[in-house]
């Protein structure tokens, strides 16, 4: 990811809550320290296919107004 | 010798604190830079000793260890070994073993920042094992053994202070593990029936070598009452085959399964060799379908290997490896009736390392490292 945002490419990241520290460092050990982290909540794993869902909703209005400003 | 004052001109390269043993835990402590126990001060002096047996320049990477991807030079990491209690005869082992982890079949950074429970285990082979005096007998995985309980605690500070696997942050394991501390102990080869690790892949018998594992801690196989190979083989295989166990879910487990001597003795003595023995367990430490939730039938097993299982039956059998060649075998330990399952992380391979020096040759003692 770190790699095709470098390369110009509108770029983000999806994750979980225990997860967001984590992804914040990496971001800045790989140089791309703006790199946006779209929050859900946690877990990912053992979810049924409406928990699933109800995920991607939660991460959808970042996730279009990250693309509309990169859109811009 | 290279210049110990220039090096720590380098940015942040050293620090000063008030020259008491507890001023400089609790600095050490309140930066994260320990497991929670107390370090030995990690002085220029100390340092400088630490790397008396290294023959490699002290600021040149051996490896970058993620998640931080920090350069593991041997400074850094002698800085390490000393926090950990270490002698200066086992740094070449820290090194090595840190040289291992770089390896890209390894998976280093998989296994830094997993919610999985594992630790690098570090095996060691050849006379050197026994020169630096490192247990594989009765407790070999602790208490007891400087060697074993320094080498493993300093190729852990490591990954915590130089890599960033700090828990929570870094490292993002569930519920951690002990062997987090240290996990390190040599293969009892005087006790062992077959040829030792580090001969079965291709090394000399004389040479030495250093063995890394992404591994869960040891799961104990209880056999009192077998006397043949094929009672305590089944014992084994019946004991690994679990729905949960880690490397089941993985088609690049490599999962190893440790012999004490009398088991060894016993299977050896049935005409067992070590191929014979990984075949046995490949192909009968295997679950069947039906023993998996519905869940992890239909949305992970006949999806992840779907050649198998896609349309299989419930009783179809699920192997723990995946091939034969995916285990292996050490004999570890003393007297007494426990072997040892040890599950690794799933996605990645063991990696061995031979102590060489610069030219190539077998590091035959210890002693021959010794600088000045």
């Amino acid at each position: 990811m770190a790699e095709l945002r470098k390369r110009g490419l509108l770029t983000m990241v999806i994750c979980s809550e225990p997860f967001l520290k984590l992804g914040k460092t990496q971001a800045r050990v790989f140089g791309v320290p703006a790199l946006p982290l779209i929050v859900i909540p946690h877990p990912l794993g053992g979810l049924s296919i409406d928990d699933v869902k109800a995920r991607a909703a939660a991460a959808l209005p970042e996730f279009i107004k990250l693309v509309k400003e990169g859109a811009r | 010798m290279m210049d110990m004052v220039q090096l720590l001109k380098a940015p942040q390269a050293g620090f000063e604190v008030e020259d008491d043993f507890e001023a400089v835990n609790v600095y050490c402590r309140e930066r994260g830079w320990t497991d929670g126990l107390p370090i030995v001060p990690p002085t220029q002096e100390r340092v400088e000793r630490m790397l008396a047996y290294c023959n490699r320049a002290w600021d040149e990477p051996i490896a970058a260890l993620p998640p931080r991807f920090g350069a593991a030079t041997p400074l850094r990491l002698a800085a390490n070994a000393v926090m950990a209690g270490c002698l200066p005869e086992h740094f070449p082992i820290v090194m090595l073993a840190l040289e291992a982890m770089s390896d890209e079949r390894f998976n280093l950074y998989g296994i830094q920042a997993t919610t999985h429970p594992c630790a690098p285990l570090i095996i060691v082979n050849g006379p050197i094992a026994r020169e630096l005096g490192i247990n594989s007998g009765h407790s070999a995985f602790g208490p007891g053994a400087h060697a074993n309980a320094t080498i493993g605690r300093a190729v852990r500070l490591a990954l915590v202070n130089i890599g960033g696997a700090i828990p929570g942050l870094g490292d993002m394991s569930t519920y951690g593990s002990p062997t987090k501390y240290s996990y390190c102990a040599a293969e009892n080869e005087a006790a062992s029936p077959w040829e030792p690790l580090h001969v079965e892949l291709g090394f000399a018998k004389e040479a030495s070598t250093v063995t890394v594992v992404a591994a869960e801690p040891p799961h104990n196989i209880n056999d009192h009452e077998s006397t043949t190979a094929e009672g305590l083989l089944k014992t084994m295989a019946g004991t690994m085959a679990t729905p949960g166990v880690n490397d089941i879910h993985h088609p690049l487990a490599a999962p190893v399964v440790l012999f004490c001597p009398e088991h060894a003795a016993t299977v050896a003595a049935g005409g067992y060799s070590k191929a014979d023995v990984k075949k046995y367990l490949f192909e009968n430490a295997r679950v069947p379908l039906s023993k998996f939730s519905d869940e992890n039938v239909n949305r992970r097993l006949r999806k992840r290997m779907p050649e198998e299982f896609a349309k299989a039956g419930m009783d179809a059998m699920v192997p723990v490896a995946k091939s034969p060649e995916d285990y292996t075998i050490v004999v570890i330990g003393g007297a007494g009736k426990h072997s040892a399952f040890i599950p690794t992380f799933g996605n990645t391979r063991l990696v061995t390392r031979g102590l060489k020096h610069e030219d190539g040759r077998d590091v035959l003692s210890i002693q021959e490292l010794r600088r000045g």
